[in-house]
């Protein structure tokens, strides 16, 4: 029945939602029709010219085969594909160039404009949204809030698995250990076995029943109770009964009441209910998408920008049915936004976005490098941190993250910054820049560490960095037995700047390709030692060159000049952080139809003067936050 | 007996519907069986990144015991004991060729490549060292114990492949990485409990595995309550919790075995005092090798209480990783595309023999403890190998590996092979035929056992 309800409830705000609605899917269908008729009428042609050859169904090369792709070219299986098509067919690697036939420029260039647009082709799809069990982080934040517990308790479990470059996705972690930090945890929060209780245990717990009432009766209003914040849900009355069950295991073992309620709040947090976030409602039958449940959804925003369990609000607001609707979920964004937890945001995303999440464990020559302590390595994630956070919290563009003018500095950090002078002490406080080399990501130690090597830097993976994490393009990966920098002839290289050497590379025709785009921004910021001080000469003694163009004939000579190049870039900028944010927030690697919500998601951004907080609102009331799709695929699979 | 013996563990644990019995436990104790030969014990040790070959193999067969290569220097005490084959190839890794480094591990034991079309989750095949603890990881109370060096958190695309393939090489499914401990203290906690004392086994608790078998009970309402993709990830836990619930059990009969014992009425064979006691201490400072060899100790620790029967250590791991204690900053792959630069040779020899020398002193350390007729490496297959053979060119035709131990009296030792024809799922396959593991298809891109590595070829 309360499905029902739900079900009218969401096709009526489907309906009030309306005709721009219907227009929209007009449009989307003809658009469906366009890009098909292309792919059957030049896309199919050029494919069975150029590439079935080595790529049908009689070889398939590199494991790649179009004559099954043709059916449904759409599928997400397909993408990465299409992708290193695009960029092969471009760059005039593919066909090879010993093949006799070779299609015109004109060919190439609509065959590479067609695969951009196949994400037109896409059905609407929210994507699956499986249960998916806490990372360490998060059951960890979970336990302290449900118990007040340390979150350390939880340190010995073993690291998460990363997904899709995010950690948010599901990892398997050792079961045998959650025994024992339930157990750790309980004892912390309860007090030791027949101590004295403390005041949570007399909360959790209440007061034991007296001799006449019915123990059992008080341990299932406990269960309930527990259970209800512990699964973040009404548990259901079976699950209410197991627990009474574990209660009464205890009291046959001869445990006194309040042993035989631990073991059942042991119980609850062994449970699959505790350490996965699963829905309220049962799945409809025969229904593919389905609209998350209020609890669920609760859940999802809260692992999102939290890492940890909803709070009382949210879980009320679940109660009363309205979480889902768009203006409450954006009020409570932007609460839960201002909330301390919401550093979890940039522990979970900001960090592995700005890849300074690894600074502690990575290794420099400490020779060379005598400065990288524990704690300076600590005060760049921190201004990366605060940076982050500033951004977020004052609703800022996320232009900001390539050209703002201030940042955030202790004693520790200052001197990598000149300003050791201006800045002492160990807390970290923000700073106003002067010099315009300096202020947002692509001048900060932090990130600038982060793509070095132990001794030296890479403009390879600075320009690689730059070119994916901020301005979101592919870039393939060099061909296999590309010799490193290591590998040249060392007397021969030893008196050339690191450009110079790295430029030997661009000479290979096989490399030139990608390089000439990577390494002019890699370079662009070499007067950024590796663990981003400011230098004028790199290890050679040489002069740093850091001028260089950009496509499009965008020519720059300093670090300053190149982050205005890539400010001015703030529909790629604003673009990609949408794509990155949305894969986190739907913690899974974003497909066909993904896409076609992140250009929307986009021009709302782009409307509102791309700022973070809209961005973050409209991905929490984005299509695929809100629905999951509960049967493997959508369309008929054509095989 | 002979049919129970042959179940496996994951048969036992299938699909909710079964029951929750436990049956292997009663009569599991290898001790205890009559005419009792020790168990043969399975273990993995890895080094990413190739080796230099002409420091690595032997100039001949008639050569490797008398001047082995200075690779195996430290080996040389129990060369007698060690076989080493020549001319197993990796898995091929096309479509994936610009991710030579991901592959090298998760490759290695799996025998298999990832699934093309999911590439950014994991999905590649279960590893030979799960498929033997899904045999014999019923007898104790550990399933395997999965050790590493470094924590697995490698960041880094290449071909879109799920960074997890990186830092993994156990699988208990195709799409269920192990996590692997690198805290030898946790370790210790996890095979003994809190005791600290070795041999002591954790105080299990009853309740503990009877509460569990509760909730597993209520889990199946909730399946039942979900779609089916969802089913399948809580299957993946299911299976898990299970597996806590039979070591609980099998700590339970331990205790109930120790008891016995005390009282006089032991059925233990073992007799204890025939082996020094294994002393573990924990370092204090981070020099790399008394890390490596207190978990190479845990390990062997581990296979002498008989707490374990597999296990797998990552001793290092792909990408930057550098050696301080050998003198030296670079990272070892850096130094690995060497283009023969005599500098860059040498710093990688000396990465290897390291490593070697790591094992070493675990195998060595085996040779010395006596049980049964023999000892324990007797009783034991001890791999170490690496998943390229020249990390400069990111070949793999012919993998690097050094097994010691005799499997029992299976594998015929003290040689070198120098022609074998076969692949790296052939090898697992064939030190699994050696363990006894009844195989019901080939590992990976396994064809056939080499018959030449065991006694009778």
């Amino acid at each position: 029945m309360k499905t029902l309800c739900w079900i009218i409830l969401t096709s009526l705000a489907t309906a009030l939602a309306g005709r721009a609605a219907m227009t929209d899917a007009a449009e989307a269908e003809a658009r469906r029709k366009e890009v098909r008729q292309t792919f059957l009428k030049d896309i199919v042609p050029f494919l069975q010219a150029n590439c079935y050859e080595c790529h049908g169904n009689k070889k398939r090369k590199a494991g790649v085969d179009f004559s099954r792709m043709i059916n449904r070219p759409e599928a997400a299986d397909y993408r990465r594909v299409w992708q290193l098509a695009l960029t092969s067919v471009r760059d005039h690697e593919m066909p090879p160039r010993e093949a006799d036939k070779q299609p015109t420029e004109a060919e190439r260039k609509r065959f590479a404009d067609w695969i951009g647009t196949i994400k037109f082709l896409s059905v609407q799809d929210p994507g699956a949204f499986v249960i998916r069990r806490l990372t360490k982080a998060e059951y960890a934040n979970t336990l302290r809030d449900l118990l007040g517990v340390d979150p350390a308790v939880a340190a010995e479990l073993p690291e998460d698995v990363a997904g899709a470059g995010y950690m948010n996705t599901l990892s398997p972690l050792q079961t045998e250990q959650f025994l024992g930090v339930a157990q750790a945890a309980l004892d912390q929060a309860l007090g030791p076995v027949g101590g004295k209780p403390t005041k949570l245990a007399k909360t959790l717990l209440g007061e034991p029943p007296s001799p006449r009432s019915d123990a059992r009766e008080a341990a299932r209003k406990v269960a309930r109770s527990f259970a209800g914040r512990a699964f973040r849900r009404p548990p259901t009355e079976e699950e209410v009964e197991v627990l009474v069950k574990v209660f009464d295991l205890g009291r046959e073992s001869q445990l006194a009441y309040p042993e035989a309620l631990r073991l059942m709040l042991k119980a609850v947090l062994v449970s699959p209910q505790f350490l996965f976030i699963t829905p309220a409602q049962e799945a409809v039958a025969d229904q593919p998408i389905v609209p998350l449940d209020d609890y669920q959804l609760a859940s999802r925003l809260s692992y999102f920008l939290w890492a940890t369990m909803p709070d009382a609000e949210l879980l009320s607001l679940a109660a009363s049915g309205k979480l889902h609707e768009p203006a409450v979920l954006r009020a409570q964004a932007k609460r839960m936004l201002a909330d301390k937890r919401s550093r979890a945001l940039f522990d979970g995303f900001g960090a592995q976005w700005l890849g300074v999440g690894g600074l502690q464990q990575k290794t420099f020559d400490t020779a060379k490098f005598p400065q990288m302590t524990p704690a300076l390595r600590a005060a760049m994630y921190e201004e990366a941190r605060l940076f982050f956070e500033s951004i977020v919290r004052e609703n800022r563009s996320v232009v900001n993250f390539v050209n703002g003018d201030y940042t955030f500095l202790n004693g520790t950090l200052a001197p990598l910054y000149g300003l050791e002078k201006q800045v002492k002490g160990p807390e970290m406080r923000r700073v106003q820049l002067a010099d315009a080399n300096r202020g947002g990501i692509l001048g900060m130690p932090g990130v600038l560490a982060g793509t070095s090597m132990p001794e030296r830097t890479s403009a390879v993976k600075r320009g690689v960095w730059v070119l994916e994490q901020v301005l979101g393009q592919h870039v393939p990966p060099a061909p296999a037995n590309v010799p490193t920098l290591e590998k040249q002839d060392q007397q021969k290289v030893a008196s050339m700047t690191l450009r110079q050497r790295t430029e030997l590379h661009r000479t290979n025709p096989a490399c030139a390709n990608c390089h000439k785009l990577l390494d002019p921004i890699g370079f662009g910021l070499e007067n950024f030692d590796a663990i981003g001080r400011w230098r004028d000469r790199d290890d050679s003694g040489g002069a740093i060159d850091a001028a260089g163009e950009l496509p499009g004939g965008k020519r720059f000579a300093t670090p300053k000049e190149l982050k205005a190049i890539i400010a001015g870039r703030q529909d790629d900028l604003a673009r990609n952080l949408t794509e990155k944010l949305l894969a986190y927030a739907l913690c899974r690697e974003l497909e066909g139809y993904d896409q076609l919500i992140a250009d929307q998601l986009a021009e709302t951004l782009a409307r509102d003067g791309y700022r973070m907080q809209t961005l973050i609102s409209e991905v929490v009331t984005s299509y695929p936050f809100l629905n999951r799709r509960v049967q493997t695929t959508v369309t008929a699979n054509a095989k | 007996m002979q049919n129970r013996f042959r179940l496996s563990r994951r048969a036992c644990l299938q699909g909710l519907g079964a029951t929750l019995a436990l049956p292997l436990l009663e009569t599991m104790g290898w001790a205890e069986a009559k005419a009792a030969k020790p168990p043969v014990r399975l273990a993995f040790m890895y080094m990413p990144h190739g080796v230099i070959m002409d420091q690595f193999w032997p100039k001949s067969p008639g050569s490797f015991l008398t001047s082995p290569p200075p690779a195996l220097e430290s080996l040389r005490p129990v060369l007698d004991q060690c076989l080493l084959v020549k001319g197993i190839s990796g898995v091929a890794i096309a479509p994936f060729n610009g991710a030579p480094h991901a592959l090298e591990l998760s490759t290695w034991l799996t025998a298999k490549l990832p699934d093309a079309r999911q590439r950014n989750r994991i999905n590649i095949g279960i590893s030979a060292d799960q498929i033997a603890a899904n045999y014999v990881g019923g007898f104790t109370s550990l399933p395997s114990l999965e050790l590493a060096t470094m924590p697995q958190t490698h960041k880094e695309n290449q071909e879109g492949l799920n960074e997890g393939y990186y830092t993994h090489c156990s699988f208990s499914s195709p799409t269920q990485p192990l996590p692997a401990e690198i805290n030898p203290r946790v370790v210790l906690n996890r095979l003994f409990g809190k005791t600290n004392q070795p041999g002591q086994p954790t105080q299990a608790n009853p309740l503990d595995r009877r509460m569990l078998d509760l909730v597993l009970g209520g889990a199946r309402d909730l399946r039942r309550r979900l779609p089916k993709t969802d089913q399948e990830k809580l299957d993946e836990y299911l299976d898990s919790v299970r597996s806590v619930e039979r070591r609980i059990a099998a700590i339970e009969h331990r205790q109930k075995e120790a008891a016995l014992a005390k009282a006089g009425v032991s059925s233990t064979k073992r007799n204890d005092a025939d082996s020094p006691t294994i002393e573990i201490k924990i370092p204090e400072g981070d020099k790399r090798s008394e890390y490596m060899q207190v978990m190479c100790d845990l390990n062997v620790l581990a296979f002498q209480t008989d707490t374990t029967r597999v296990s797998t250590y990552i001793g290092s791991t792909p990408n930057g990783v550098s050696y301080p204690e050998l003198g030296f900053k670079n990272e070892h792959h850096s130094q690995t595309h060497h283009n023969q630069d005599a500098e860059m040779v040498r710093k990688v020899a000396a990465i290897t023999a390291f490593n070697i020398e790591q094992f070493a002193h675990m195998v060595k350390k085996m040779a010395t403890l006596r049980e049964g007729d023999g000892t324990l490496l007797d009783n034991c297959i001890m791999m170490w190998g690496t998943g390229l053979e020249d990390g400069n060119k990111h070949t793999r035709e012919n993998l690097p590996f050094i097994i010691a131990g005799k499997s029992g009296g299976s594998l015929k030792t003290g040689r070198f092979i120098a022609d074998v024809k076969g692949n790296q799922g052939d090898l697992l396959t064939t030190l699994l035929a050696c363990m006894g593991v009844p195989l019901d298809r080939p590992i990976g891109i396994a064809t056939k056992q080499i018959k030449e590595m065991m006694v009778n070829a």
